[in-house]
């Protein structure tokens, strides 16, 4: 297949820090994740991508054309940013409209394009509202709205999950499934694993401005399961629930918490753990408050990639 | 699209918004000081034309041409770029098919009409106050459109400046104070060329020359030294230092990076 965005080279200086270190790249056509912790360069490699800033060194081209200061490549391409941030005297029309005008389509044409991507992203209802008293879920909607509306073949998110309700997650998740299913590319940026692995399972590790693997979820997983990763349960009987997983070879240790509620379980396989724990709960009819991983496993894999 | 269109669709774009900012709204406020001050004039000067219409010149120097314009001129020219590097939000204009010039030039065109719109209505309604009992009188109009006409120019001049200071400077308010009310309010006054070096020189070159009586006094105080520029070399040279700047300023958003604080 032939790559839709390319990079080769790539480096980006902010000064003397490095924000992206000879990244070479091709992505194709479909739902490439770009995964790394916060600071990683996904942002920095987003903003090159859209022309946003120019490389120190190396190439970023899409369909073969460099972005910096090439605007005629932004008919081809959405980007949603990270930021929060809009015109907040505007309302979710005005935005949407006025950001089409910039594509010199007719009055009329702007008009449906802004109906369109209201009505995809739900908008519609809300659309006369002052952005700035929308909900989190709604601005960051809007924002995808933009990005989508002039109908690109390339479609660049920037941590589009990131602050999301779990429903505003799904809404959105399908959004961009849908997008892809019409046969365009899209890359999107997440510092976490299930939100990438519900939209892909093509990822690309990124860590200190480096890419550190390519690969297929499986891959990452194994990378992953590869490294202790503690999960915490929170319940009215931990020492019930404890006493369930002595001998389980799933698991390497147990503690509890310093509220006497928490058990703390230490395991190579997230999966089976998991898969357990639901049959154990249901056995004998613990209630469960919470399930958290407090640890950050992603980063964890990060610093076994970089030889930490 | 076409560079005119992008500049065209950008205007209208920024003329909308700029409309609806809370920025507008306290310098739409500001503007009605002479307003207010005229109503009092006219009522405490009644009867004495000759007196109102030198109080309105101290007014035309004092407020508009050495405050009013420069003040709006400073904070919407620096925020041309400032505002989306600030606001964050310069992402949503670069990732458009947008030639940069055309977003530095199109904000600008918005944000001066917006100023001259402002200007215009504080002018038109001090002015024509205080001159109630001439309204028959054509020359009135004919004073007011010259007024008018200088003030617009000192808008499209400062603006140009500050709006490349702006796509120069991160801190650019600060360096714009300091020209705006520090440069420009010291150096008109010099003696031989080099009050030439500041933007008001080239303004009051354009106004009618008309002290006080009693010299001396008020306006003739900001007219003291004035060495003035011949009209047409005056307008030709606010035009020049206008489209230097502004392609000044178009030429460094091209090639300049501007990073956000993310």
């Amino acid at each position: 297949m032939t790559a839709v965005i390319a990079a080769s080279n790539l480096s980006k200086w902010y000064g003397n820090v490095l924000g992206l270190n000879d990244v070479s790249l091709e992505i194709e056509a479909g739902i490439t994740g770009l995964l790394g912790p916060n600071g990683a360069g996904k942002s920095t490699f987003m903003k090159l991508i859209t022309g946003q800033m120019k490389p120190a060194i190396g190439t970023v081209t899409v369909r073969g054309i460099k972005t910096w200061n090439n605007p005629g490549v932004f008919r081809e391409i959405g980007f949603c940013p990270e930021q929060d941030v809009f015109y907040d005297e505007l309302t979710g029309w005005q935005f949407l409209t006025g950001l089409l005008r910039f594509y010199g389509y007719a009055k009329s044409e702007i008009r449906d394009r802004a109906d369109r991507a209201l009505d995809i992203v739900d908008l519609s209802k809300d659309k006369d509202r002052l952005i700035r008293g929308y909900s989190r879920g709604m601005r960051q909607r809007i924002k995808f709205a933009q990005a989508i509306a002039h109908d690109p073949g390339i479609l660049i998110l920037d941590e589009p999950l990131s602050g999301l309700d779990p429903l505003g997650k799904r809404k959105l998740i399908r959004l961009v499934k849908e997008f892809k299913s019409q046969g365009r590319t899209v890359l999107v940026s997440s510092h976490v694993l299930p939100e990438i692995e519900a939209l892909t399972s093509r990822i690309v590790l990124i860590h200190q401005g480096k890419i550190l693997a390519q690969g297929d979820i499986p891959f990452i997983r194994e990378l992953i399961e590869a490294h202790p990763h503690q999960i915490s349960v929170r319940s009215s009987e931990p020492r019930t629930l404890a006493a369930r997983f002595v001998g389980d070879p799933s698991i390497q240790k147990m503690t509890f918490g310093p509220d006497g509620r928490t058990l703390i379980v230490e395991t190579h396989k997230r999966d089976d753990f998991f898969g357990r724990l639901t049959g154990v709960v249901l056995e004998a009819g613990i209630e469960v408050e919470e399930i958290t991983s407090p640890d950050d496993n992603l980063q964890a894999v990060f610093e076994y990639l970089v030889g930490k | 699209m076409t560079a005119a269109a992008s500049f065209r669709q950008v205007l209208g774009f920024f003329a909308f918004l700029g409309r609806k900012t809370g920025k507008t709204r306290v310098f739409a406020i500001l503007g009605l000081m002479p307003v207010a001050l005229a109503v009092i004039v006219r009522v405490v000067l009644h009867g004495r034309a000759g007196l109102m219409a030198a109080v309105f010149t101290d007014i035309l120097m004092v407020f508009f041409l050495q405050f009013y314009i420069v003040i709006l001129a400073l904070f919407y020219g620096t925020s041309v770029t400032a505002e989306e590097v600030e606001n964050r939000t310069l992402s949503y204009l670069l990732t458009r098919p947008l030639p940069k010039p055309a977003i530095v030039l199109g904000k600008y065109a918005a944000y001066t009409l917006l100023m001259f719109a402002m200007v215009s209505l504080s002018l038109a309604l001090s002015y024509f106050i205080m001159n109630a009992a001439r309204l028959t009188d054509p020359a009135l109009y004919l004073t007011f459109l010259g007024y008018l006409g200088v003030l617009g120019l000192g808008i499209l001049a400062y603006t140009a400046f500050f709006t490349f200071l702006g796509t120069l400077l991160k801190r650019a308010i600060i360096v714009g104070l300091v020209f705006g009310f520090g440069w420009e309010n010291v150096i008109q006054y010099f003696p031989g060329s080099t009050q030439r070096f500041s933007v008001v020189h080239y303004l009051k070159s354009l106004l009618p020359y008309r002290p006080m009586s009693g010299g001396g006094k008020g306006v003739a105080l900001l007219l003291f030294r004035l060495e003035p520029t011949a009209p047409l070399a005056a307008v030709l040279m606010l035009a020049v230092i206008t489209a230097a700047l502004l392609a000044l300023a178009c030429w460094i958003f091209r090639t300049k990076e501007y990073l956000t604080e993310d």
